[in-house]
């Protein structure tokens, strides 16, 4: 397309120092003592319940125990065993519409600011916003102090999709006033395995 | 009197919502300051960014190529647009071959500069905002007074009002936001099963990766590209920035500046369409950018990553309002750009400003806001676009003051003054 | 060390007192200051509002006015920070622009030159700081709420010499006043609305009196008080310095 030369060649034209790109090793970024700590309290205060469970322990009766009421489970996870909808199989993303609980895996967590990292393991990751509730599965030992830590460990993976989740979807839109459960999950918990 | 000015005075005639609008602007910007003295590393941070942004707008040529090689890799659509019209074209054109009769979109304020909903609104498909103020400034024909929070000009009665008569509310009386969030949340996640394709903008392109980086706290870019089969992403130029190193230094600064938050909720990346989809569109527009970057007074400005703490800090902005602003993008930001945009439409708003330079302070890139709406104001009297009053008491000033002893009369008529005062042999 | 004071014009057409102030407050300390006639304006006012062109000629005779000094001390910070950070780029052709480097504040020149440790007067009074937005930002006169930095206060370490003081800082404690030179001309309503907020803030402390180092945001606060019916005092940082000289 010539717009691509066009807009190229103004680029060009208009640029007449081209400036060094700064050295980031020397960022003194903040570490934590004990990030898992550092990583609850974030998560916490974006709004996520933190559940630290035994590996041992079954993930699905505590999946059942926090939320009694749920009827549509989503998952594909191979450990869950309750789920009633796959995003995985569903026929279209629209079929995920009506989770109560939507059970995912994150990577790793960063401790600064309480969000993990979802990499698109599912055919919909409608699952991840669609869903009532969302429950994410995370490795207790694989928390990062901070985001400069996390975007060296960052995969999209073969999807080609991933995100960072801090606690439930929120909006302070009207009159500043802080509102969970926006357009996505109303809801978030971490489980820590 | 200035444009702005005659604005302002009008907004500051109702004390009440003045105050409460000041007030909720720098509660914004307290939420900010305790995020920045949070952070040892805050300045470190700021200075980096900076640099970053210097070197990446210098060498733009060579990461735009990179950016779009990375994205036709990942089997993106990427097209160049070199302006308003020629962006909405694109996007029609893509709307029109996928028979898209209505799309969801995140909030984009290039779209917002292009025009784009009414032009496309024109060709009859509908777009449905789902920024939750966003949808509502849509729902009332409005236009954004904030970049960030562009609703938060309107009480929640108003919002209320406008939900019970959208259909949208079903208890009548009940404005509180919660609820009302509540409802928006059943009315759009209607539109985001049923749309044909979903728009987002992106807070940064990902020149080595070809990624799409979007931020929000509603997850509603998610939502929006979760079910469509269509996903176009619209970025200016600007927005692309070499690699996920650099990244972290913008994500770690952004929403810390813009809401107070140490990150947004949802900071998504997107590289591919979703498995069965139609290819991901991404289109780069120009829009003047290119232009901007060759003015050796003001290229700086693209270095903003429409954070809008400059507009929570700036003490006219605050007891002004967005709509006080002759540009879409108000404050001391939306003054240069509209400046850059066209100086004759937008000179009214350069006198919304008294150098308190607070707004360069807080800006995490550190654009010279501040000394650029001064530089500003020089080319006034060049384009003749001064106020006559303006003109002829510089004038006078500069008069009196060339001339001592001129200066001398014209003082002594106020008071006596030091230089009469002075009692013993100082010269 | 000479000192060249400068009185910027407004400073000498309605605070006299301030530059008699600033004058005892430097020769009790043991300054070798003068004051060279023949000044007026450093040029500020026409720049801020978009004639900076009509600045240069007043930077040349400041230039040549001040030749000779090793520092022009002066009670402004805004008039400061305009020949510091504007003069350089002025004076262009054939002009050597040294005013920029040796002119200071006469609070960082005290703070940082003089280093006074003691001073001789008496102020039993409650002060509130004016922080002015360009000894702020500007002249470092303080750290910028904004900034991630070591707090300090140039004006406060400076007050506290004076016996009998109390000193406080407002909520929003650098937020600006509203002057803005052709600022409170141009945009009087959003200017007024700003210097009637910020001396409510300064009242709200119980301070008895408003002091800062740069007269135009206390005339503007001043004038605006005394519109509204607010009882609080003025006072330039150097009036309060100087008492008992």
């Amino acid at each position: 397309m010539s717009s691509k030369q066009d807009i190229l060649g103004r680029i060009r034209a208009g640029i007449r120092e081209r400036y060094e790109m700064p050295s980031l090793a020397d960022l003194q970024a903040t570490v934590f003592p004990d990030p898992l700590e550092a990583f609850i309290t974030a998560s916490l205060a974006a709004g996520s319940k933190v559940v630290e469970i035994s590996p041992s322990s079954d993930i699905n009766a505590t999946v059942r125990e926090l939320f009694p009421d749920a009827k549509v489970i989503a998952s594909n996870l191979p450990e869950i065993n309750i789920a009633t909808i796959n995003p995985d199989t569903v026929g279209s993303a629209q079929e995920l519409n009506g989770t109560d609980v939507g059970i995912i895996r994150g990577s790793f967590g960063v401790a600064e600011n309480g969000c993990f990292w979802i990499p698109q393991a599912m055919k919909e990751k409608a699952v991840c916003f669609i869903s009532e509730n969302l429950v994410i599965l995370l490795p207790k030992t694989e928390i990062v102090n901070n985001m400069h830590e996390a975007y060296r460990r960052v995969n999209l993976g073969d999807y080609g999709y991933g995100t960072f989740i801090s606690g439930p979807s929120k909006t302070a839109d009207i009159a500043q006033t802080l509102v969970m459960g926006a357009q996505a999950a109303r809801s978030v918990t971490v489980l820590l395995v | 009197m200035s444009r702005h000015s005659k604005n302002a005075k009008a907004f500051l005639k109702d004390a009440k919502y003045s105050e409460w609008h000041d007030a909720t602007f720098w509660a914004v910007r307290e939420k900010r300051d305790n995020m920045a003295h949070g952070l040892p590393e805050w300045e470190q941070l700021r200075q980096k960014a900076s640099q970053i942004k210097l070197h990446t707008l210098s060498h733009l040529d060579e990461y735009l190529e990179q950016f779009s090689a990375a994205a036709e890799k990942n089997g993106a659509i990427v097209h160049w647009a070199a302006d308003a019209a020629q962006f909405n074209e694109i996007v029609f054109g893509i709307l029109s071959e996928h028979g898209v009769k209505m799309i969801v979109k995140s909030k984009s304020m290039l779209t917002e500069e292009c025009g784009m909903n009414p032009y496309l609104e024109g060709k009859g498909i509908e777009v449905v905002e789902t920024d939750l103020g966003e949808r509502i400034i849509q729902l009332l024909g409005q236009a954004p007074s904030h970049i960030v929070m562009p609703a938060v000009h309107l009480t929640p009665d108003q919002v209320g009002e406008l939900f019970e008569r959208e259909g949208i509310s079903s208890e009548i009386g009940n404005h509180d936001p919660t609820y009302l969030t509540y409802r928006a949340r059943l009315s759009l996640r209607n539109e985001f099963l049923t749309a044909d394709a979903g728009m987002t903008g992106a807070n940064f392109g990902i020149a080595a990766t070809g990624d799409i980086v979007v931020c929000t706290n509603e997850g509603n870019a998610d939502m929006s590209t979760s079910c469509p089969r269509l996903h176009i992403a619209a970025l200016g130029l600007e927005k692309v920035i070499p690699d996920y190193d650099c990244l972290a230094v913008f994500q770690r600064l952004l929403c810390r500046s813009a809401t107070g938050q140490p990150t947004t909720t949802y900071t998504s990346h997107f590289r591919k369409a979703r498995p069965g989809a139609a290819p991901m569109h991404i289109i780069l527009v120009d829009n003047g950018r290119s232009e901007w970057l060759g003015n050796p007074e003001h290229w700086q400005t693209l270095k903003c990553i429409r954070c809008g703490s400059c507009m929570n800090t700036c003490p006219v902005y605050r007891r002004s309002g967005g709509y006080s602003y002759s540009y879409f993008i108000p404050g001391p930001v939306g003054v240069n750009l509209g400046m850059l945009r066209d100086p004759r439409a937008h000179s009214g708003n350069v006198s919304a400003c008294t150098l308190c330079l607070s707004c360069q302070s807080v800006c995490p890139v550190k654009v010279n806001l501040g000394e650029q709406i001064y530089k500003w104001r020089q080319m006034l009297p060049v384009w003749n676009a001064e106020p006559a009053g303006k003109k002829i008491l510089c004038k006078g000033m500069s008069m009196v003051y060339n001339h001592p002893l001129l200066y001398k009369a014209a003082t002594g008529v106020v008071k006596k003054p030091f230089h009469s005062l002075k009692t013993d042999s100082d010269e | 060390m000479k000192v060249g004071l400068f009185i910027p014009c407004y400073v000498d057409a309605l605070f006299p007192q301030v530059g008699m102030a600033t004058l005892k407050l430097l020769r009790h300390l043991g300054v070798d200051v003068t004051y060279p006639a023949g000044q007026t304006c450093c040029g500020q006012p026409m720049a801020n509002g978009g004639f900076e062109s009509q600045a240069e000629p007043l930077a040349r005779r400041m230039e040549d006015l001040f030749a000779g000094f090793d520092y022009v001390v002066t009670p402004s910070v805004s008039c400061t920070a305009f020949v510091r950070h504007h003069y350089p780029k002025l004076l262009k052709e054939g002009h050597t622009c040294e005013i920029a480097s040796k002119c200071m504040d006469v609070v960082e020149f005290l703070h940082d030159v003089v280093k006074p440790t003691a001073l001789p007067g008496r102020f039993p009074h409650k002060v509130s700081i004016h922080n002015s937005c360009h000894g702020v930002r500007e002249l470092g006169l303080s750290s910028p709420s904004e900034e991630q930095i070591p707090q300090q206060n140039k004006i406060r370490d400076l007050l506290h010499m004076v016996e009998g003081i109390e000193v406080v800082e407002p909520e929003r404690r650098d937020e600006c006043c509203g002057f803005g030179g052709l600022f409170c001309v141009e945009e009087s309503t959003v200017s007024t609305r700003m210097g009637l907020d910020k001396v409510r803030r300064h009242i709200a402390t119980g301070a008895e009196f408003i002091t800062g180092a740069d007269c135009s945001c206390l005339m503007h606060q001043s004038s605006i008080a005394k519109k509204n019916g607010l009882e609080i005092g003025f006072k330039h940082v150097t009036e309060i310095l100087a008492a008992g000289l």
